[in-house]
């Protein structure tokens, strides 16, 4: 979330109390309760409905690392929050009747790598098992909800690995593995594994990777971890629960207009999973009224509170809807530039942001030249690959580097059609309006030289692919990764005709410390350096050493993202290519991160 | 236990090492071993093999071979060390396979070598190591109980992830370091070597 979280440990004096209860009435410091709880709490502040919980201070975290022991009154105030949990949700903490089963995360006030992870289904034993088979009328989904936490439990708690927990056995196999695999026990009773649990997420604090990370960030050592546990929901209990997934906004288009999918009767693995055929939220909307409205009513707050676009995943139970996580929303091309000119134009961010939410990559792939019309069946696909630099190109197949760069010195378009490329075959690429090849994937040196030239590119092909396609009219589709027969109709967006990406030219020549001309800009008289003719122009490595001691530069690779560093490195005056936003871009997000800002990354809220 | 012994015993795992090779993964001095590795070339246990390396002769071989049951028989016969050696074989899979996507990488199917521009790619895969890093610890601590020498290989690992950790990324698997694999190796080949066990393939 955007407010900064304070990082300073709290006051040292202690009043025994080393348990939160997580109820939105107050907003304790995320240097107390771990970030993951403060995103809980801040959800409550708001209003907004998430599953109920409590949280165990990083005081006690600090108190158990220096005596090496729980310390005095925890464990009883633990289990009064797990006596919240139970009257909040009307289920009990090792049964009788749908049992309570919580999650238990590590939360430390800065997120750092090598903490524990997410345990689930804590409180399932043979006896809740049951509970929950009759309660879900699913015992199939009750074993699995077991199994679930004797994976988890093993990998996070016992660091087993290699353990597989088999499916259609039942906990007294499931013991067996974990003893042979770590030689450790599982706790009899649901306390004894929480406290277990809770024990080793304060022991992750000084986990290797978790140490060595704060000494390289500057990070105190005696921050310590909070643990948040909160209460699980299910969306398969009945009729009336369910599990979906909500975007803001339309993440393909940008639409301002909610989009998601529901799955009646399901867990959120479900959605994942893809065994099942979510619906529309339409359906939520008829079947659950009250949650659907108050779902929208989340998406429209938090967006409004974080600055962008939010991807909610959510639980219905009983018909009452639960936010269980949510973050900014991964988004596709066209929504990201819709995305970002909408809210600059209403308010929500500055152009400065908007900037910094569309990558060079992504207008990239919007100005590609793309075919006119999709290809109907009748066009033959003569061969395919793996896309690994996107566009279209056309031309007569051409297998020699040399012949390349002869016939299009004549005027002819040609596609560079290779077993695989080297550098010997780069003068030829470069006149090329795409590049083939047999073999090599996503990191060969065709897609890699392709993508620095935005060189349509389809690598992989298969044996025997340059000898069917030498001399003939093809068209390389460099997304799909096909070749197609003909010269089919290419059109080319131009970015000063859209008036999106005008505006956010305008806003990134503003803010970029690096001039992108496009050729007719050019002074008269410059002296600009052509990449075309210098040895090592198109390749990413070597730029940086080809740009040493020029003032200008057009051609090549200079348009790439390793080509705008390079010439940033190297203080040139200004570069030429067409278009000029991804590498005004590029120049905009390399300042920032050398400036040390993070690209604009919302964490994720779980 | 018998400091020739362990000197013999480290060149057999070195195949070809230095005196300071062997004396980091056996617990000896690098002193002790070059003094150690003098004496068995003069007496025709070892062969000296370009500068300042050795080789174990076939006889010297043959004879290990014969000590390593008498001087062991005690560790093979424990079940805690075999149940920890039975955990190690799993962990040791798991580095296979990690290792195995560290020098290739999927493309359309197929694998092809990881030439390591994908820096994401690379960063997640030293996370990964990391983790598996915390279960080698256990099950290394869990043996190191019976034979406390081994736990030099947990010190020598921690430093070989720490330096691929810190972008020095030889230090995965470059088979000329003693890189995390090399390690790894070597310390597979001393326990099957002291179990009497057989390498699986």
């Amino acid at each position: 979330m955007n407010k900064p979280m304070t990082i300073t440990p709290p006051h040292s004096g202690h009043d025994g109390r080393w348990t939160l209860t997580l109820d939105g009435a107050e907003l304790p410091p995320a240097s107390l309760i771990g970030g993951k709880a403060w995103s809980v709490a801040r959800m409550l502040s708001l209003g907004l409905p998430v599953p109920p919980a409590f949280v165990i201070t990083t005081e006690a975290c600090r108190a158990y690392l220096a005596s090496g022991a729980m310390p005095a009154g925890l464990e009883d105030q633990i289990r009064d929050g797990i006596r919240d949990l139970e009257a909040r949700t009307g289920h009990a903490f090792g049964g009788p009747g749908v049992p309570l089963l919580v999650s238990v995360r590590s939360g430390a006030p800065i997120s750092m790598p090598g903490m524990m992870d997410t345990i689930l289904n804590l409180g399932i034993s043979d006896e809740t098992e049951a509970h929950l088979a009759q309660a879900t009328g699913d015992a199939g989904f009750a074993r699995d909800t077991h199994r679930r936490f004797y994976d988890l439990y093993a990998s996070i708690v016992c660091k087993a690995v290699g353990a597989e927990f088999d499916a259609d056995a039942g906990s007294a196999d499931w013991d067996a593995v974990l003893q042979a695999a770590t030689g450790q026990t599982m706790p009899e009773t649901v306390e004894e594994r929480l406290f277990a649990a809770v024990r080793a997420v304060f022991e992750s604090w000084n986990a290797r990777r978790a140490r060595r990370y704060r000494q390289h960030h500057g990070i105190p050592d005696d921050l310590g971890t909070a643990v948040t546990i909160q209460a699980m929901v299910f969306g398969n209990l009945d009729a009336n629960s369910g599990t979906g997934v909500l975007f803001s906004r339309n993440p393909l288009t940008g639409a301002r207009e909610p989009y998601g999918e529901y799955l009646p009767r399901a867990q959120g693995e479900d959605v994942v999973s893809g065994k099942f055929t979510p619906e529309p939220l339409s359906r939520m909307a008829e079947h659950e009224p009250q949650a659907h409205a108050d779902l929208l009513r989340a998406a429209e707050v938090l967006e409004r509170e974080n600055g962008d676009v939010q991807d909610i995943e959510f639980t219905v139970q009983h018909g009452k809807l639960y936010l269980l996580q949510t973050r900014a929303a991964k988004r596709a091309p066209d929504a990201a530039v819709q995305i970002a000119a909408d809210m600059v134009a209403d308010g929500t961010i500055t152009p400065q942001k908007a900037l910094s939410r569309v990558s060079a990559a992504q207008v990239r792939s919007l100005l590609a030249p793309r075919l006119t019309r999709a290809p109907g069946p009748e066009t033959e696909v003569l061969a395919q690959g793996e896309g690994a630099s996107p566009g279209v190109g056309r031309g007569i197949a051409v297998t020699d580097a040399d012949e390349a760069e002869q016939r299009a010195a004549q005027g002819e378009e040609v596609v560079l059609v290779r077993a695989i490329t080297s550098p010997e075959d780069v003068h030829g690429m470069i006149v090329a309006r795409a590049v083939v090849t047999e073999t090599g994937g996503s990191t060969s040196h065709a897609a890699v030289v392709g993508r620095a030239l935005g060189l349509p590119s389809v690598v992989g092909c298969g044996a025997g692919v340059v000898d069917a396609l030498k001399g003939r009219e093809i068209t390389v589709e460099g997304s799909m990764g096909k070749v197609f027969a003909g010269l089919l109709d290419v059109s080319t967006p131009d970015e000063r005709s859209d008036p999106r990406l005008a505006q956010l030219t305008e806003w990134a020549r503003a803010a970029s410390p690096l001039r992108v001309l496009r050729p007719d800009e050019v002074p008269a008289g410059s002296d600009v350096q052509d990449l075309s003719h210098v040895e090592g122009g198109e390749d990413p490595q070597q730029i940086g050493r080809v740009l040493q001691g020029v003032r200008a530069a057009q051609g090549g690779a200079i348009g790439s993202d390793e080509g705008v560093r390079a010439a940033m490195d190297q203080g040139l005056e200004f570069i030429v290519c067409t278009p000029v936003l991804p590498a005004l871009l590029a120049a905009v997000h390399y300042a920032a991160e050398q400036a040390g800002q993070m690209t604009d990354t919302q964490p994720a809220v779980d | 236990m018998q400091q020739m012994h362990l000197a013999l015993h480290g060149l057999a795992i070195k195949k070809h090492g230095s005196p300071a090779e062997v004396a980091a993964i056996v617990g000896l001095d690098e002193g002790t071993a070059a003094t150690l590795l003098d004496q068995a070339a003069a007496n025709g246990r070892a062969a000296r093999a370009g500068e300042a390396k050795f080789m174990l002769t076939a006889p010297a071989q043959m004879a290990l071979r014969m000590e390593y049951g008498r001087l062991y028989a005690d560790l093979r016969a424990n079940d805690a060390m075999n149940a920890a050696y039975d955990r190690f074989e799993k962990v040791n899979a798991d580095l296979k396979q990690l290792i195995t996507d560290w020098q290739t990488i999927e493309v359309a199917g197929s694998r092809v070598p990881n030439d390591h521009s994908d820096k994401a790619y690379d960063a997640r895969i030293i996370d990964r190591l990391g983790a598996l890093h915390e279960a080698a610890e256990q099950v290394i601590g869990q043996m190191a109980a019976h034979l406390p020498r081994l736990s030099v290989y947990g010190d020598l690992l921690t430093e070989a992830l720490e330096k691929a950790e810190d972008g020095a990324h030889e230090w995965v698997s470059d088979a000329k370091l003693p890189s995390y694999h090399t390690v790894w190796f070597e310390m597979h080949e001393d326990l099957l070597r002291i179990l009497g066990r057989e390498r699986d393939e």
